[in-house]
């Protein structure tokens, strides 16, 4: 009888459960899992152990519900999708005049590992690529390595709400290979756009990129940024809120890699994937989506996770700019009424 | 469309299963395809009194949620044997006897969204009219469930100051799970209590319907878990009772 003092938790869980909602998610699940399009990464060896019909759904609201189909709970490393998040950080160390003296906020158009600087002012060109990433994760304070690592690490736990590790395996291969980073930390640090602490650097930047999360913990960082840089669930503040914005647009304009565009047109929510097979997408003031399928395009992009986000931004009516009478009305099928009592 | 009805109490004892035994027969004896399925899982009993071996069934509630078999190849057709003739089917879906399962649902639990699709799953693959869940007394997620998904839960309770509390405690739970509809069911009712008196009183307290009392019966315990009483004497004004509670269901 003890725990159901907490019987508002227990209750939005099972409420979760039983929600039209959810079973929508089902459904999308079902109709995806079959599809067994793109590739997993394999230009590391762990990369390539991760099973390709692993499949996870989960959205968390702004309102703090979290609704999750397939598999949720098997970790991977978080990849690319750590370099929004880390920009924050950083424009929280620094403030947004100091970080795009170092950093551009223009989206390239080229891959995500292209090595290529503004030729005016030497910026890489934004923080969701490699050289922007890496310039990024130079300005993240801390004493040395080690609490420069606790300091990314405990922000992740802020977003996320629970302790977050990093996949050592996965940075040693990356550290051990990573010549074409490496190179491009050289080329900056050549123009001055970074610290002399390349080393250091380094090894945090392939860290942020092997720190491990699932599905779930997806979806709480878009939903965190959804709710203004809260926290839905813990109501803990993962951002400064002044600083939101400025994720949130580069996401929408950078964070697709190099199919950004086409993603803002179709899609219409700010969005960052990676090469570990997560995507997370943002509705503002509604929902964070998390999305796991190892399963990658020619982009580095999920195929299911990009077809999920597709559906329901259409069917919910979630493009930024949709003003359009949605198929389905969200908070009826959050909520769940008699209508939606599909048995 | 499909009902769901939930018998749960908050206290065991309170002879949940037979009275899930007997009103799942009832609806069905009515013409409607029915099914039953035993989701208390630590303490499972309500094949017994369709006398359904645990030999018979190598599937059970237990199969489905380790994912080793669909759900519907856990159910098992009980109605030919109870004389039920067309168009009413009677299904039950038991859950483990073993002494192993049922330790292994007590350390572990199960998955609560796999129990929701299961139920969903039930429904659609036998073309249900009723689905009636058996709960595990008490509150726990499991049960939050069960409560959370039905269109009618059943409580049950005994004339008596432990399950009058618990109740009311089950009763707020299930108002915060918005549960749309509630009736009350009063069993082992002592012959010295006056019926209409008690209903009334009853009804007062919860502010919900009592749908049917049931005595403190003689004969009902006589055939105690080994057979549907209603079947076995149908004119009994305990099963008349029943057919009053289904008829009940039926028309919700």
């Amino acid at each position: 009888m003890s725990d159901i003092g907490d019987l508002q938790s227990l209750t939005s869980s099972i409420t979760a459960v039983t929600s039209p909602f959810r079973r929508y998610l089902s459904e999308l699940h079902e109709k995806y899992k079959v599809i067994n399009d793109g590739a997993v990464a394999d230009y590391i060896p762990e990369l390539a152990l991760a099973k390709p019909e692993w499949f996870g759904i989960c959205v968390g609201t702004s309102e703090g519900q979290v609704f999750e189909v397939g598999d949720c709970d098997q970790l991977f490393t978080i990849q690319s999708i750590s370099k929004a998040f880390v920009f924050g950080l950083a424009l929280e160390d620094h403030g947004r005049e100091y970080v795009n003296s170092k950093v551009s906020v223009e989206p390239t158009g080229e891959a995500f590992n292209s090595i290529v600087l503004d030729e005016v002012t030497n910026r890489p060109y934004n923080p969701m690529v490699n050289a922007g990433a890496i310039a990024t994760a130079d300005l993240i304070k801390g004493d040395n390595g080690t609490q420069r690592l606790k300091r990314m690490l405990e922000m992740f736990k802020r977003y996320t709400g629970r302790e977050h590790d990093i996949n050592v395996p996965v940075f040693l291969s990356e550290k051990a290979t990573g010549y074409r980073n490496r190179a491009m930390a050289y080329l900056m640090l050549n123009f001055g756009m970074v610290s002399e602490k390349i080393d250091e650097t380094l090894d945090l930047y392939f860290q942020q990129c092997s720190v491990l999360v699932n599905a779930r913990d997806l979806a709480m960082l878009s939903a965190t940024l959804a709710n203004g840089g809260v926290n839905p669930v813990t109501q803990e503040r993962a951002l400064d809120e002044r600083y939101v914005q400025d994720v949130i647009s580069v996401m929408l304009t950078c964070g697709m890699y190099d199919g950004s565009g086409a993603w803002a047109y179709r899609v219409g929510m700010p969005a960052k994937s990676g090469v570990g097979g997560g995507i997370t997408a943002i509705a503002p003031g509604k929902l964070g989506i998390g999305t796991f399928s190892p399963l990658l395009d020619a982009k580095g992009n999920s195929v299911r996770g990009i077809k999920v986000c597709e559906d329901l931004s259409r069917d919910f009516g979630l493009h930024l700019f949709n003003v359009a009478t949605p198929e389905h009305n969200l908070q009826q099928w959050i909520d769940g009424d008699a209508s939606l009592d599909d048995w | 469309m499909p009902k769901v009805v939930s018998i749960h109490s908050y206290r065991g004892g309170t002879g949940k299963s037979n009275f899930t035994a007997n009103l799942a027969t009832a609806v069905a004896m009515q013409g409607h395809r029915v099914a039953i399925v035993d989701t208390d899982l630590p303490s499972p009993g309500i094949h017994n009194l369709f006398g359904l071996e645990p030999e018979q069934t190598g599937k059970t509630l237990n199969s489905y949620l380790w994912s080793e078999s669909s759900i519907e190849d856990a159910a098992y057709d009980i109605g030919d044997s109870l004389g039920i003739g067309e168009p009413g089917k009677l299904f039950l879906v038991p859950s483990s006897v073993k002494a192993d399962d049922i330790a292994r649902i007590l350390k572990d639990g199960y998955d609560v969204r796999l129990m929701n699709d299961g139920f969903r799953n039930l429904v659609k693959a036998l073309q249900l009219d009723f689905l009636f869940i058996d709960t595990h007394p008490g509150l726990s997620k499991e049960t939050f469930l069960s409560i959370a998904i039905s269109h009618v839960l059943i409580l049950i309770l005994r004339p008596d100051k432990q399950d009058y509390q618990g109740t009311a405690v089950t009763m707020d739970v299930a108002r915060q799970l918005n549960v749309r509809k509630m009736l009350l069911a009063i069993n082992k009712v002592h012959s010295k209590l006056n019926p209409d008196a008690l209903k009334q009183k009853v009804e007062e307290t919860y502010r919900e319907p009592v749908a049917g009392i049931f005595p403190l019966s003689e004969d009902v315990v006589q055939l105690a878990s080994e057979g549907v009483f209603c079947v076995q004497f149908p004119d009994h004004p305990v099963s008349q009772e029943f057919i009053k509670v289904a008829q009940r269901i039926s028309e919700a």
